[in-house]
């Protein structure tokens, strides 16, 4: 069963930039934990820590006790797909993965059998240079997954990829991450970079968040969605009867919008009273806090400021401006 | 390593930009060899003057120049290692082997190996060459005296078949004379190219330092302190060439053919190991 360890775990760029800070964090076997935090949280430096390409100042972050560099052969323990690898764009996409391949001692078999599995079969003998980018990222990923490893790490998976591949994305390593790794009896790690917070959310079951190189909160995202607001909503023809049956039972309901909504409550509360008062129901939906709203209120202030909307004359602005007061443009204009 | 070693390999056949640079030197081979072989008014003779086509000292001038073949090794063994930086392929490379100094130990070696097989084909091309040119002579002979006069044809005939084997015997001579100092000299100039690729990174200024040098600065040391000169990789790779010892008046200071191949080697080692521990000991980011 392998595990990923991080203690204390720092990196300072050039003496000045300290892209993380005394980073502690354990990532467990069987479910895919999110690495989640906003631009330069220092995600990508964390895991390039964690695979041996760059060099922690102080700590260390270890798989199974071990430095990857100590790894005898990485490529058959963690397989990783990252945001800035290359291709050279002569080779074709099968030599490409041979490359590794023939490092790793894998047979060519192999290679094949990883082009299929990521959808790139008619493209193998395609020189890389006219991969688009999702191609591109399905190429890493069967890269990474040569090895069969049993600790797989991405940064960003999802960048470039179509609605198909995402959704194929998420269930792929839903399963990758629940099966057994069957040599070793034990289950795997996956770890996901990700901005996009409603896809993550459906796939994580861990959850570390990163703010300016720091931990801000690890756990498990139900524990930690837990313990945030949930509310209950529902559209009935007997409001008024359904708010003052809450009301005795000590919840607080009211009508909001044509609907009674019931703060802190859960459906499990909700839905007793409504049947023994015999009340008409035509929509009951529950509601937690999502992961967006979490990470705001983990995250709020730290990382980049964006601007406060757009400016009514349709003018842009750059995300650290503070309110313009005249029209200015973007970051790619340059005018200002 | 003998995965790593494998893989090094796959790298270069599998992008056409390296049979580019092969083609290229076949290209420049010809260039400088007929380019020397024909030049009016005998300039090849150097200080000895004209030197009769086809005897051995001709051989030797025009082989000779075939050792310009080793300033493209130096720019294959330069690719060979900053490649990886400039399409980001060291990602990969690093994460399927993190000891990095495993990988530029590969890297040498192939360097080595891709140096000797460029060094191979030019003097391959130079056997063409040396044909090319032992032919066009007798073709020229023949021509103006082959008008049907039965008995002075057939002399004719002769004197050239004479002529020819004679030729073709200095020809390969003077070849197999050079053959080994080009040979190993392109082998050890890759090198020298990987360790200056391996500490400079960037591949644009890695290949124009080693041009620089070899071409600029060498040659201004060499005139000025023929002692230091010696030592340098140019200089190093041209002793390695027995031959050159008695070309062109043999005007240059030069150390023993070992102690070029030393040199040259200790400069290779020498930069790819600083530059393992300087510049690929750095992040990949
Ligand atoms: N090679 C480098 N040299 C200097 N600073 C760097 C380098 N790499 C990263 N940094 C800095 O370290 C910090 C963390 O960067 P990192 O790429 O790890 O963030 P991230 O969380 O992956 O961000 P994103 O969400 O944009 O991918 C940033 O401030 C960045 O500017
Ligand atoms: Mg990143």
């Amino acid at each position: 069963m392998a595990t990923i360890q991080a203690r204390g775990l720092t990196k300072r760029f050039g003496g000045e930039v300290l892209a993380v800070d005394h980073l502690d964090f354990d990532a467990v076997p069987g479910g895919v934990t999110g690495f989640l935090g906003p631009n330069g949280a220092g995600k990508t430096t964390t895991l390039r820590m964690l695979l041996g390409l760059v060099t922690p100042t102080s700590g260390s972050v270890l798989i199974d006790g071990h430095r990857y560099r100590d790894l005898p052969n990485p490529t058959m323990r963690v397989g990783a797909v990252l945001e800035a690898s290359g291709f050279h764009p002569a080779r074709t996409a099968r030599n490409h993965l041979k490359l590794t391949a023939t490092v790793a001692g894998l047979p060519f078999r192999r290679v094949d059998e990883c082009l299929d599995l990521v959808g790139l079969s008619e493209a193998a003998d395609r020189s890389v240079g006219g991969f688009s980018m999702g191609m591109r990222q399905r190429l890493e990923l069967a890269r990474a997954m040569l090895g069969k490893p049993d600790v797989l790490v991405l940064d960003e998976p999802a960048n470039g990829l179509d609605p198909q591949g995402i959704a194929w994305l998420r269930d792929f390593l839903r399963v990758y991450a629940s099966e057994g790794a069957s040599d070793r009896g034990g289950k795997r790690i996956v770890i996901v970079s990700s901005h996009l917070l409603s896809e993550a959310q459906l796939i994580v079951d861990d959850v570390i968040v990163l703010t300016g190189g720091r931990l801000a909160a690890q756990g498990r995202l139900q524990d930690l969605l837990a313990g945030s607001k949930r509310s209950v909503r529902v559209q009935t023809p007997d409001a008024e009867r359904l708010v003052q049956a809450l009301r005795a039972a000590s919840l607080p309901a009211v009508v909001r919008d044509g609907y009674v909504v019931c703060d802190g409550a859960t459906p499990q509360a909700v839905g007793p009273i409504m049947v023994e008062n015999r009340i008409e129901v035509h929509e009951m939906v529950s509601s937690t806090e999502s992961l967006e709203s979490l990470f705001f209120a983990l995250t709020g202030g730290e990382g980049m400021q964006v601007g406060h909307g757009v400016a009514s004359t349709g003018d842009y602005r750059r995300f650290d401006d503070g309110p313009a007061a005249s029209p200015s443009v973007g970051p790619i204009g340059g005018q200002a | 390593m003998t995965r790593l070693l494998g893989a090094e390999i796959r790298k270069l056949w599998t992008i056409w930009s390296t049979y580019v640079l092969f083609g290229i030197v076949v290209v420049i081979d010809l260039a400088f060899g007929f380019g020397l072989a024909l030049a009016p008014g005998g300039r090849h003779g150097g200080s000895a003057g004209v030197v009769p086509h086809g005897s051995s000292q001709w051989f030797i001038n025009v082989f000779s120049v075939l050792d310009v073949s080793r300033i493209l090794a130096l720019v294959l063994g330069a690719i060979i290692i900053t490649g990886e930086y400039r399409h980001k392929t060291v990602t990969p490379t690093f994460l399927a082997e993190p000891r990095r100094g495993r990988v530029v130990t590969a890297k040498l070696g192939i360097s080595f190996g891709s140096g000797v097989v460029l060094g191979a084909l030019t003097m391959v091309t130079g056997l063409v060459l040396g044909f090319v040119l032992v032919a066009m002579k007798v073709h020229s002979c023949l021509t103006p005296l082959g008008v049907s006069q039965g008995m002075s044809q057939a002399l004719c005939g002769v004197r050239h078949g004479v002529y020819y084997v004679a030729t073709t015997h200095n020809m390969w001579h003077d070849w197999s004379r050079i053959a080994p100092g080009v040979v190993l000299g392109t082998g050890l100039f890759a090198i020298y190219g990987l360790g200056l690729g391996a500490l400079l990174k960037n591949q644009i200024v890695a290949i124009v330092v080693g041009l620089v040098f070899t071409l600029v600065v060498e040659a201004i040391v060499g005139a000025i302190w023929p002692t230091i000169g010696e030592y340098l990789p140019g200089q190093a790779a041209t002793a390695l060439e027995d031959a050159a010892r008695t070309n062109f008046g043999g005007t240059t200071q030069l150390l023993p053919w070992w102690g070029g191949a030393c040199m040259l080697l200790i400069y290779g080692i020498a930069l790819a190991f600083l530059g393992t521990f300087t510049t690929l000991r750095s992040d990949v980011t």
